[in-house]
């Protein structure tokens, strides 16, 4: 297997793709708070706060995701 | 005559609204646990008090004005390169990502408060554990197995904002219960002691 191109990329090309794998992992890391939130909304039902508590975790995806596409174009 | 003697009406407790940052709530409205039954009703509920959250609270304070810090400091370190346009992307990524990272620590540590519950029914004990955000433990026995209830309350601050660990102590070699830095230990103690050797014994402790 040719691995040349490695040799190839500039040191800030390998700062981003770091910085992108890193961001990544914090999307997921973000869709397992979410699919905690609702599992503890099956177990513990607390009507006044249910659906607050999901909704902060859609926007805390929503953000991780915009973050990603952010450096994914500016860096 | 008077009826003296006569046993009072075993009336049921009126059901009381909680707020969402309410740490002890007797008979609380709304509130309901994934294996409820239709004629269980929750006599109490307790989470930790609300004091012990101060300590992440500040903590996420002094994170969330750390970079204006590092900013404001960093022109006198002559540290010229960080000025450069690409180098400008590269913070401005930077920054984006260390206050996402604080909004999860704070949503995670305040689910950690929110979802650590102590929950007394008519029937049963419930204990729901969120100690990590991706493990939860909910254990549950029947009051009929409850051999003892005690508190603790020891230091400065639990003196004196009034909280204190509550441990309920089962039969054998079941696992024994604990509900940590709840405010009111004692009426609470006293709330599960009343209950001692209530509730039906068919139904073992599920873990």
């Amino acid at each position: 297997m040719d691995l040349n191109f490695i040799n190839s990329l500039h040191p800030g090309s390998w700062i981003k793709v770091i910085a992108l794998i890193i961001i990544v992992f914090y999307v997921v890391f973000t869709f397992v708070v979410f699919t905690q939130v609702r599992v503890m909304g099956e177990i513990l039902v607390l009507p006044s706060s249910k659906a607050i508590l999901k909704i902060i975790s859609i926007i805390h995806i929503v953000l991780a995701i915009s973050l990603f596409l952010t450096a994914l174009v500016i860096l | 005559m008077i009826d003296v003697f006569v046993a009072p009406e075993n009336k049921k407790p009126e059901e009381k609204d909680m707020s969402v940052f309410s740490s002890f709530c007797k008979s609380p409205k709304g509130i309901r646990f994934q294996t409820q039954k239709d004629n269980e009703t929750i006599i109490l509920f307790l989470r930790s008090h609300f004091v012990k959250n101060i300590s992440w609270i500040i903590f996420s304070l002094f994170l969330l004005v750390l970079p204006i810090i590092i900013s404001l400091s960093l022109p006198s370190f002559g540290l010229d390169f960080l000025f450069s346009p690409s180098a400008n992307r590269f913070i401005a990524v930077f920054t984006l990502f260390y206050y996402l990272m604080l909004l999860s620590y704070l949503f995670i540590n305040f689910l950690h408060w929110f979802y650590n519950v102590f929950i007394v029914t008519t029937e049963r004990i419930v204990d729901i554990d969120y100690s990590d955000i991706v493990i939860h433990n909910i254990a549950i026995t029947n009051l009929s197995h409850i051999e003892d209830v005690n508190y603790t309350q020891s230091g400065f601050i639990s003196t004196l904002v009034n909280y204190g660990n509550v441990f309920v102590q089962t039969a054998g070699n079941e696992r024994n219960f604990e509900a940590l830095a709840v405010p009111r230990p004692r009426e609470a103690t006293h709330i599960i002691g009343d209950l001692l050797g209530k509730g039906h014994s068919n139904s073992g402790p599920k873990r």
